[in-house]
């Protein structure tokens, strides 16, 4: 496929679908706006394209199209047991986009969807209205950036922006932004909220070549990271998931090494390590659209539902990155998800 | 495998002639052309929504298309304002239901394009306008299979190997249509048509080499390899996990088998000897 001329295939979102609900929303316009001369498709429910049968993420990942939907029934949603919740006792996530635009062969995404096409709630009003009648029971730690990656669609949608200005308004919230993305323009004339976690996940080059497709490289991302910590921005640095390769201990030294020249590490917020995990059944669906992506075909093994590397190799993994990164950090700012 | 469905004759002819399709004399309940060769399988359904979907449900069922395959929907239709023109569906709406369907976007093409609705009837100007124009945007295509095709072909194919291709041939005057007319409208727009179904094809056919290429390779080694091991069905199951990812990681498995054979550790001499070989396998490679 990828020796494919990329002109077979149409441009990236050459066709909006747009229910037929949210066509005059505010946010649905200015979204429009930026593409002109896209075909404009109306529909009645997003799932009406979302989850039609058989659908292939491959071939819809080479040219994703957009859905623009409303969100109804749950708006937010307790934190899955394989996601990390950083000591925080109220850990949610909210679903303000599903699908990201970049392409990692290994994201539980394309086992949790039917469709690779990216789907954004226009009525974050709603999701806003729904966080502030739990803020008042109790305080949150929100993850809004998990089934997609807000920060490389904020050019599109604006919606880190938003986050960060509603979070700025409300103490007893803390939002965490998860990103691949090396948005500089957004890092430029970022606004510094402390309690928005601008969280990096990092790989080594050599996995992100291999299975991070579209995503941008170490370098770019560090970069980004080091300018939003100079901002005064929350920064936390993932190395979740950690991917297994023949050579992997030199190759995630190397990544290291790459991390501490340009990260003050004395400035991040923490870090989490956590070797690549998955349910079995997302796994079981991603394996039936990819059977050529190494990172998915590891002979895992399963244990109550979910899939992992080999107890041994998962621990050499962990503890490894983990004793590195003690070598600049203290402990307790180290999470680690098995731990 | 590119599977052309359409519903008359008049509107198969540029395949018959470009393909070199030949008839397939045992087909006897609807006209059946295909050429192995060029890959390329034709049925003329006849017209309307239940020929349509008898004839696609029956000849999928035969020849059970793979997600490599290709169906194509072509033929001719009204349009509530234009008299000419080609259209690639993105929308389509059954009349009598008022269901949707949404085959994906994701060639290139030079193609307008439309929502279509099939309808039970030719669609006629005068009592149908009123009532589409009521409901829907005024640019609308209308035919009689488009609907039928896409919900028995959807069992077969996937959203993204669906094409549906229609060829305006009046505003809703059906006597306007006779078989000469629609062999030339068809012949008119046939540079265009097969200029993509190259293109879609290339695609598909690429991804087919690939895969075929990677599985006969590794399924010559797991059977010798599994022989020599004593494996049980369950532990060739896993053997073949292990070599998938192996092969796919471009790691160098084979020169540890071939050590293993060098070193006379196999072929093993029974069962219990052939677990402890295949652990050894694993240990030297992770």
């Amino acid at each position: 496929m990828k020796n494919l001329k990329e002109d077979y295939f149409n441009p990236f979102f050459s066709h909006i679908y747009i229910e037929k609900a949210v066509r005059e929303h505010a946010r649905t316009q200015k979204i429009l706006a930026k593409f002109p001369s896209a075909e404009i498709i109306e529909i009645d429910h997003y799932k009406d394209i979302f989850c039609r049968s058989r659908q292939s993420f491959r071939f819809q990942h080479r040219t994703q199209k957009l859905i623009l939907a409303a969100r109804q029934g749950t708006l937010l949603y307790e934190g899955a047991p394989v996601c990390q919740s950083f000591g925080s006792q109220y850990f949610y996530y909210a679903s303000c986009a599903m699908n990201c635009i970049y392409d990692c062969a290994y994201c539980y995404l394309k086992g949790m969807y039917p469709s690779a096409h990216i789907v954004v709630f226009v009525n974050l009003e709603d999701i806003f209205a729904e966080v502030e009648r739990v803020l008042e029971h109790h305080p949150l730690y929100l993850c809004v950036s998990y089934d997609t990656d807000l920060l490389a669609m904020e050019q599109i949608i604006g919606y880190v922006q938003e986050w960060s200005d509603f979070a700025a308004k409300h103490d007893n919230l803390k939002i965490e932004i998860r990103t691949k993305c090396a948005n500089k323009t957004y890092v430029r004339n970022v606004n510094p909220v402390s309690t928005v976690i601008y969280a990096f996940t990092l790989s080594p080059q050599a996995v992100i070549d291999a299975y991070e497709h579209y995503t941008p490289s170490l370098a770019e991302r560090l970069s980004c990271a080091a300018e939003l910590i100079q901002a005064g921005c929350p920064v936390r640095l993932c190395f979740d998931p950690m991917i297994y390769m023949p050579d992997w201990k030199q190759h995630y030294e190397t990544m290291l090494d790459q991390v501490f020249h340009i990260i003050p590490m004395e400035k991040i917020v923490d870090v989490s390590v956590g070797t690549f995990r998955i349910s079995q059944d997302y796994l079981k669906n991603m394996r039936k659209q990819d059977s050529e992506s190494a990172v998915i075909w590891f002979p895992f093994h399963k244990e109550g539902g979910y899939c992992h590397y080999p107890a041994e190799l998962l621990e050499q993994m962990e503890c490894f990155l983990s004793e590195r990164l003690e070598e600049k950090i203290s402990k307790e700012k180290i999470f680690r998800w098995n731990v | 495998m590119i599977y052309i469905f359409t519903a008359l004759y008049s509107e198969a002819q540029i395949f018959i002639r470009h393909f070199n399709l030949i008839k397939n004399q045992e087909s006897t309940w609807f006209q059946q052309f295909y050429n192995e060769t060029a890959g390329v399988r034709l049925a003329v359904t006849g017209v309307g929504e239940i020929a349509a979907a008898a004839v696609v449900g029956s000849v999928c069922s035969v020849y059970k298309p793979t997600q490599n395959d290709l169906l194509l929907n072509i033929g001719i239709c009204a349009h509530t304002t234009k008299n000419d023109g080609i259209f690639l569906c993105n929308k389509i709406m059954e009349k009598a239901t008022e269901r949707t369907f949404y085959p994906d976007m994701l060639y290139r093409h030079n193609f307008s394009e439309g929502t279509i609705i099939t309808g039970m009837q030719p669609y006629a100007s005068d009592k149908d306008a009123a009532q589409t124009t009521a409901n829907i945007s005024v640019e609308m295509l209308y035919d009689m299979e488009a609907a039928a095709v896409w919900q028995a072909g959807i069992h077969f194919f996937g959203p993204h190997q669906m094409i549906f291709l229609k060829i305006v041939s009046d505003r809703g005057c059906v006597e306007e249509v006779s078989k000469e007319r629609t062999a030339l409208l068809l012949e008119k727009y046939k540079d265009g048509i097969f200029d993509y179904i190259r293109q879609i094809s290339s695609i598909t056919q690429k991804m087919e080499c690939r895969k075929s290429c990677l599985c006969q390779e590794n399924e010559r080694l797991i059977e010798s390899f599994c022989v020599d091991l004593h494996c049980s069905k369950t532990m060739k199951d896993f053997m073949k996990q292990y070599i998938q990812y192996l092969t796919l990681a471009e790691m160098d498995y084979v020169s540890v088998i071939q050590d293993m054979y060098d070193k006379k550790l196999l072929p093993c001499k029974d069962k219990r000897e052939g677990k402890l070989r295949f652990e050894e396998f694993k240990r030297r490679l992770f």
